[in-house]
């Protein structure tokens, strides 16, 4: 072969890397933040990578190779399990998708079930992005079996999808991130569906980012899964959710794993509410529970954890917030869960102290009121529980009022019938609420002592084998 | 046999006709003649002289336009309407032969939750159900199977008002509420139409009557339709429907009526999300759902939150009864700004994507005029490879773009607006830029471009879609695909 033609195809690969730019390099350091490399580098065991696409894309206008095509995409291992990662790059014009590569990755990611990382920060289509004219029904056709978004939404369900936001994330690059399982956010990111130019235009208003579309407010309103400081943290937390897709040894029971009746405490006594995590802490491995959503619908807890090393799911009250009541939020947040922990085979450990669900609306007078009562939100959830087909352990340490139980375990008259359905001797049955006729309470298969709880639960679930060899997604997991 | 058996029979019978308001109700749903009770001697008690007629609970099975139903309505005259151990073991039978035949399972549920001071039998490991499931756990089970329907007529609460809101449509009358009994025995509701402004409920009527009326209407989509295919008196107007202004509004609702058979359309949630409109209609005879941006909403047809929750319910609603999609698409992009980032709409904007992306019944999108960003995907499933609209049609009026012609003018001469010594001065300058911007998948050139699989007249649209549809014959698969998410 001529060698110049490796030459050329050395230098273009070359002129690839960080170290062909150090002043950009240099800039994104300033900010605080890692290159798109960079990113990868740090999620990607050492030796693993294989690139895609790394001197794409044609410019289709001038025909000409351009220098950069956005971002970086590759296949590698994150603690020996086989992912697809993917970074847009922002220095490059905004970023782009990785359009045409990711569609790609998509159908490997689907044919070999590898979960997809995706960091994804930049401003939506490109304003000259090839395809803007072309009236969205894309000409050139899908490079493998997927467009964009119909690959997250293919894959949803099937492998962990999780998206790092870290700076500004509108429109496309907003939606491949909304569509994910898993988003992770750094402090002072945004991620909204159009940025502040859009919003200027369309509404008049002038706003930054932040104040836009901040990630801190979808901490609190539940459009992101997890809020953390820096990138370091954002890929220790994208390793950590894909490390509960294997089992694996983990440590010994949590704190106060002896001790664990005395965390329950007297609602009505000097103490008041309790708080659930340090219950759920002694319940599980030690240093494995793991939150998700942790500021947004606080009255449930949804979290990720170890008994004995099988990864389960948690769902618990939180009396603590709202006396563990279930709003209308709360009831999505556990529907969302059940589906999460359904599709990636997690069974499920329920934690139940509620006085049942509650209702938010604005009244008359135009101020916000709550009243006991339900809506849809809270029916998904039962509707959630009675198609999952992974066990549940239900644990009623307190009370269990109205539909709350079921939003959180199930209801016990069919498919969605617990494995377990287990009460503390603190339960407090009270009497047959509005409920009681189709709810079935009070139908528990042991009291238990708290002490006890974890052994049980472990013994059941060396019994029930987890089963992530099945051939077909069950379903995809709803956003919200 | 003993005659006096006979008579113990017949009183005991007598009695439990006493519940009337429930008969009626089911009576003046199902065909003539066709009801079949179960239960019908099922009281409160054991006791021969039993006063609880049915124990507030008739349940059976009939025919609406000639095809099975399971029907059951409580009776708020017998003892308020309540739930007790034994009629909920009726409901669960219909809902066992529901699930089973896939029959539609149709429930007035007016009545105060649980029984109270009812004797429940409480000791550990006695599971209330004497079916395959409980109350809920069936209702769930057909979610997506069969149509379920809640008929909301007076006071609803806790454990009845559950059972509406498992089911896929509701329909309550005006001045009906909903609601919950507190801890110390408080009584708090909120009026039915609170809950349809939320999407809890589907649809209000003015009276019981009506609301009879709408779900032998509803079930004809279900079934064969009205045996009518008839155009609407208003199809040969299509066109004028368009204003000649590109950015005047109008009602989707006038293309709905003019495209789909005359005297067919029932719109579902019409009291919440506005900018988004979901009705069932037939086509050429053929029952379908249609979805549409509606451009005389506040927000001009933008996609927000609710209205992609709409979206997203309405497709799963389709997909599971085998209705083919008619999706008319005229919408600026999903909605931006503060109070739309606040409300999710990054996460929410991927329910009707996703429920689009899993659908396996057709669609056919017409776009009636704009449809910029995101906004498209929205509507029809975006250009995927395997999942595309079966028929993708514009009119003359479309328009495309990255958003819309005037704000990406706005974008890219923001410094010579702002610099302009006029308003005029300043829309001028847009005008002629978002002139100079118009995207080729707009108007004819929209055909050129094979942007669309043709650029129609209006008029046109509704014999190809029938066309196609008669291509796609109605087929139910043997296995339920997918429940029907409640929200």
């Amino acid at each position: 072969m001529d060698p110049r033609l490796i030459e050329e195809l050395a230098a273009a690969k070359a002129a690839q890397l960080d170290d062909a730019r150090p002043g950009v390099v240099a800039t994104v350091h300033q900010a605080g933040r890692l290159t798109a490399r960079e990113r990868v580098g740090e999620l990607l065991d050492p030796g693993t990578e294989v690139e895609y696409g790394s001197i794409a894309a044609l410019d289709r206008t001038t025909g000409a190779w351009v220098a950069e095509a956005g971002g970086v995409d590759y296949i590698g291992t994150v603690d020996g399990q086989t992912v697809i990662t993917s970074s847009t790059d922002f220095t490059d014009r905004g970023g782009g998708y990785g359009a045409g590569r990711l569609e790609r990755l998509f159908a490997l990611a689907q044919e070999h079930r590898w979960p997809l990382v995706l960091f994804v920060d930049g401003g939506g289509s490109r304003a000259r992005h090839p395809r803007v004219g072309l009236g969205h029904l894309e000409l050139n056709g899908p490079f493998g079996r997927y467009q964009l978004f119909d690959g997250v939404a293919e894959l949803s369900g099937w492998v962990p999808t999780v998206a790092v936001v870290s700076g500004p994330s509108f429109a496309g690059h907003a939606s491949l991130a909304g569509f994910s399982d898993f988003v992770i956010a750094t402090g002072g990111s945004s991620i909204g569906m159009g940025g502040p130019p859009m919003v200027e235009a369309a509404l008049g208003l002038a706003l930054s980012a932040s104040e836009l579309a901040g990630v801190e407010m979808h901490e609190m309103t539940g459009g992101i899964d997890l809020l953390v400081d820096d990138e370091h943290q954002a890929i220790a937390a994208a390793r950590r959710y894909l490390s509960y897709w294997r089992d694996e040894p983990s440590g010994p029971a949590g704190p106060g794993a002896e001790a664990i009746a005395e965390l329950v405490t007297d609602r009505a006594g000097a103490d008041g509410p309790y708080d659930m995590v340090p219950v759920l802490e002694a319940l599980v491995d030690q240093g494995s529970l793991f939150g998700l959503r942790p500021q947004f619908a606080r009255s449930v807890i949804t979290a990720f954890a170890r008994i004995d090393g099988r990864s389960v799911g948690i769902l618990a009250s939180q009396p603590g917030v709202d006396d563990g009541a279930i709003d209308e939020q709360a009831a999505t947040k556990a529907a969302r869960f059940v589906e999460l922990c359904d599709a990636y085979e997690l069974p499920i450990v329920a934690v139940i102290d509620t006085p049942g669900c509650i209702t938010r609306f604005t009244g008359d007078d135009g101020t916000p009121q709550i009243q006991p009562g339900i809506n849809r939100w809270h029916t998904r959830a039962v509707m959630a529980h009675h198609h999952r087909t992974v066990p549940l352990f239900a644990v009623q340490v307190g009370r269990g009022g109205g539909l709350g139980p079921a939003v959180l375990g199930g209801m016990t008259g069919g498919r969605s019938t617990p494995v377990l359905w287990a009460a503390w001797p603190s339960t407090d049955i009270g009497t047959g609420d509005g409920f009681a006729a189709v709810r079935n309470q009070h139908a528990y298969d042991d009291v238990i002592a708290p002490a006890d709880t974890r052994q049980r639960i472990s013994r059941l679930l060396a019994r029930l084998p987890r089963q992530l060899d099945r051939a077909a997604k069950k379903h995809p997991i709803d956003t919200w | 046999m003993d005659a006096e058996l006979l008579t113990q029979i017949t009183d005991a019978r007598d009695r439990a006709l006493a519940a009337t308001a429930a008969r009626n109700r089911i009576e003046r749903l199902v065909d003539p003649g066709s009801f079949v009770e179960y239960g019908v001697l099922a009281g409160e008690s054991s006791d021969p002289d039993d006063d609880a007629p049915a124990d507030a609970l008739v349940a059976g099975v009939g025919r609406v336009h000639g095809h099975p139903v399971t029907v059951a309505s409580y009776d708020t005259t017998v003892r308020h309407g309540t739930q007790t151990d034994r009629n909920m073991r009726k409901l669960v039978r219909l809902l066992y032969l529901a699930s089973r035949h896939r029959w539609p399972f149709v429930v007035f549920v007016d009545g105060d939750g649980a029984r109270p001071g009812h004797p429940w039998v409480v000791p550990p490991i006695v599971v209330y159900n004497r079916g395959r499931f409980d109350v809920y756990e069936g209702l769930a089970e057909l979610s997506g199977w069969a149509p379920t329907i809640a008929v909301i007529s007076g006071r609803t609460l806790d454990g009845n008002a559950g059972l509406a809101l498992l089911c896929d449509f509701v329909v309550a009358t005006a001045g009906s509420t909903v609601g919950s009994r507190g801890s110390d025995g408080t009584i708090y509701t909120r009026p039915v139409e609170a809950l349809a402004a939320d999407g809890s409920v589907d649809l209000i009527v003015d009276d019981e009557a009506h609301a009879i009326d709408t779900v032998a209407d509803y079930l004809a989509y279900w079934g064969d339709g009205f045996g009518t295919d008839e155009p609407s008196p208003t199809h040969g107007l299509i066109a004028d429907i368009i204003p000649v202004d590109r950015r005047h509004p109008y009602d989707v609702r006038r293309v709905i009526e003019a495209l789909a058979d005359a005297g067919t359309v029932l719109e579902l949630g019409e009291r919440w999300a506005p900018s988004m409109v979901t009705a069932l209609a037939t086509l050429g005879g053929r029952p379908i759902g249609m979805m549409a941006n509606q451009p005389l909403s506040p927000v001009a047809g933008a996609i927000d939150s609710p209205a992609a929750d709409k979206a997203a319910r309405f497709v799963e609603l389709c997909d599971a009864y085998e209705l083919p999609i008619v999706s008319l698409v005229d919408n600026p992009g999903y909605m931006v700004g503060p109070d739309a980032e606040r409300g999710g709409i990054a996460r929410h904007h991927a329910r009707p994507l996703a429920a689009l992306h899993h659908r396996t019944v057709p669609l056919c999108s017409v776009q009636l005029r704009k449809a910029y960003g995101l906004g498209p995907f929205a509507m029809s499933g975006w250009g995927a490879s395997r999942l595309m609209p079966e028929l993708r049609l514009a009119w003359p009026s479309v328009e495309s773009g990255g958003m819309s012609l005037e704000g990406a003018a706005f974008l890219v001469k923001r410094k010579e607006i702002r610099a302009a010594g006029s308003p005029e001065e300043a829309r001028a300058i847009r005008d002629s830029y978002a002139k100079e911007m118009r995207d080729p998948a707009s108007g004819v050139s929209a055909g050129r471009t094979f942007s669309f699989d043709d650029v129609i007249l209006p008029g046109e649209t509704r014999e190809r879609i029938i066309a196609l549809l008669e291509a796609i014959p109605r087929v139910f698969p043997a296995a339920k695909k997918h429940p029907i998410d409640p929200r």
